[in-house]
């Protein structure tokens, strides 16, 4: 065989082209607030290798969940870097794909012709609080288990149809067996085959249109500016670079909060969401009764619509926020709202009724055998409040 | 384009249409390809969303539990009792593990609160000072006669339905 020469190897692996393609100059000015979906993307690329490697241990059943978590943190090894990297970059990813929704907005990138690109955007903000909810009851501790009760139970409002809803998420009347393997298949098969969907529906549009660059930018200005490969991707990479290393730090030096193991009963325990619900779990607060509906579906729906046609709501030309202050104003009460009630729903105080701090006796019916089992996991112990508990067993003087 | 088979390269063009015939014909084979595809995702479809549903259909059964000893539980007020039972989860057995509180009305009668708020499904708890139960999630406030007092309950706490058979307590448990 003839050693083969470079046009040859050229034509099979075209890569030139696509070097060309990504020569292509980015419009002027454009600032590191332009780095932000880059990072994001970056945080799903980790999310989805750290993940993978977490599915190496992980076992979703209820029987199993919690000790493979525990086993992944204490025993595998760097098992608690991992995890804390997948934890964190999830709150992290939360916090980016947040301010990069924010650059948008301010700077009317979703403006003609971009609105396609924007709603696919949204539709992958859902896709991101589905990987959140999905993902947090794997670990089956007491924050998973009641999230997810609650969580459900939020659906179940939804007039007429919220109740079946309910049930095929649960796959069933309440959260077990059946509800951990679905969300492990979804959070591991089902969102992340749409999230890459997506995202590269979203890329395409982007690298379609071009970069929606500063809304001041004149339309020569949107041709001039420096080449998205190498300069942008430096700047890109740059701004991984920072974030990848506070997010090392944070995985390496925060331990991933484990609670007790999920417990149906338990005697003290105050449900809190992940941070990044809290807005939500505050908001329920202020619907009583039967406008229960609109702290759970209205405003969240109305909202979420207001955001996906947000460009065809707002249909001016792209003009600098300053010129744009019905946008401003909105915004800025939008963001402060939202995170408003986050520190509120962080800050509300859990309850200890005035029985709990006197430790009251709890009749138990357990029987024997089946206490000893129980007090061999390591949560009964762990679970302050049923150390007062008189365990009885009512059946045994039958 | 390059011919992988000539190693010539050439152009791509369109097929030739010479006689009006063709794009009949061409019709007809899109429409051959969506009734294949249309028949394909039916038939796969509807058996899969069945398979993925199927456990919200079935309807769940009510049934008697032992709860425990009435005589253990006389005079008893807001007591907590948490009780076990078995039941079928999927393909597990389990442990079903609930919780209740019971409150003694003398003549055997027995008042039994469910725990779960019938806002979201949180667990209240008695307080004995202030004689109600309090939701530990939204802030619900149930009398002791379980209606609601404040926070976003719409409902008051469900009573179970119970029964003291040869001295044993049962609820019925959903």
């Amino acid at each position: 065989m003839k050693p083969k020469n470079a046009a040859f190897w050229r034509e099979r692996f075209p890569l030139r082209e696509v070097k060309n393609h990504l020569k292509k100059p980015l419009p002027k000015h454009i600032n590191w607030l332009f780095s932000l979906g880059g990072m994001a993307f970056f945080l799903l690329m980790l999310q989805a290798v750290t993940g993978a490697f977490l599915a190496f241990y992980y076992s979703p059943s209820p029987d199993h969940a919690y000790d493979s978590v525990t086993y992944i943190s204490q025993e595998v090894s760097f098992g608690g870097f991992v995890r804390g990297l997948h934890h964190w970059g999830a709150s992290a990813m939360v916090i980016v794909v947040f301010l990069h929704l924010l650059r948008v907005v301010i700077y009317g990138s979703y403006k003609a012709p971009r609105e396609v690109t924007w709603m696919v955007g949204v539709f992958l903000l859902l896709v991101m609080l589905g990987f959140g909810f999905t993902g947090y009851l794997l670990p089956w501790d007491q924050r998973a288990y009641w999230a997810t009760v609650v969580g459900v139970k939020i659906v179940g409002t939804v007039p007429f149809v919220g109740d079946f809803v309910g049930k095929i998420l649960r796959g069933g009347e309440g959260v077990g067996a059946v509800t951990l393997t679905r969300f492990y298949a979804l959070h591991t098969i089902w969102l992340p085959w749409l999230a890459f969907g997506l995202v590269g529906v979203h890329l395409f549009f982007v690298r379609y249109y071009g970069s929606s660059g500063l809304p001041q930018n004149t339309p020569e200005e949107m041709q001039a500016g420096k080449p998205f490969y190498p300069d942008q991707l430096f700047e890109d990479a740059l701004a991984i670079w920072v974030l990848f290393i506070l997010l090392a730090a944070v995985a390496r030096f925060v331990p991933v909060p484990l609670e007790g193991r999920a417990d149906p009963t338990d005697a003290s325990y105050a449900p809190r969401p992940e941070w990044y619900f809290l807005f939500l779990f505050q908001l329920l607060k202020y619907f009583a009764g039967p406008l229960e509906v609109i702290g759970t579906f209205v405003i969240p729906t109305l909202a979420l619509l207001l955001l996906l046609f947000l460009p065809f709501l707002d249909q001016r030309k792209r003009a600098p926020l300053r010129k744009r202050p019905i946008a401003l104003t909105l915004t800025s009460l939008s963001v402060l709202l939202i995170v408003l009630l986050t520190i509120l729903g962080g800050r509300s105080p859990k309850l200890e009724t005035s029985s709990e701090k006197a430790a009251t006796a709890d009749f138990d019916t357990l029987n024997p055998a089946e206490q000893a089992e129980q007090s061999k996991t390591p949560t009964q112990e762990e679970t302050p409040a049923e150390t007062g508990v008189f365990d009885f067993d009512l059946k045994e003087n039958h | 384009m390059f011919d992988y088979v000539s190693g010539n390269r050439f152009e791509m063009t369109d097929a030739p249409e010479e006689n009006g015939e063709q794009p009949k014909r061409r019709r007809f084979l899109k429409a051959c390809m969506a009734v294949i595809g249309g028949f394909i995702s039916m038939a796969i479809g509807v058996p899969l969303i069945g398979f993925a549903i199927s456990p919200a259909l079935k309807k769940a059964s009510q049934k008697w539990v032992d709860v425990g000893i009435a005589d253990l539980l006389k005079g008893s007020r807001y007591k907590k009792v948490n009780y076990t039972f078995q039941a079928k989860e999927g393909w597990i057995q389990i442990h079903q593990k609930r919780s209740i509180y019971v409150t003694d009305e003398g003549n055997g009668n027995f008042v039994v609160f469910s725990r779960v708020c019938t806002h979201l499904g949180c667990l209240v708890r008695w307080d004995e000072k202030k004689q109600q139960f309090l939701c530990p999630c939204h802030g619900g406030v149930f009398d002791p006669a379980g209606n609601v007092v404040a926070g976003p309950p719409p409902r008051p706490l469900e009573k179970l339905p119970v029964k003291v058979e040869d001295g044993v307590l049962y609820v019925k448990e959903a």
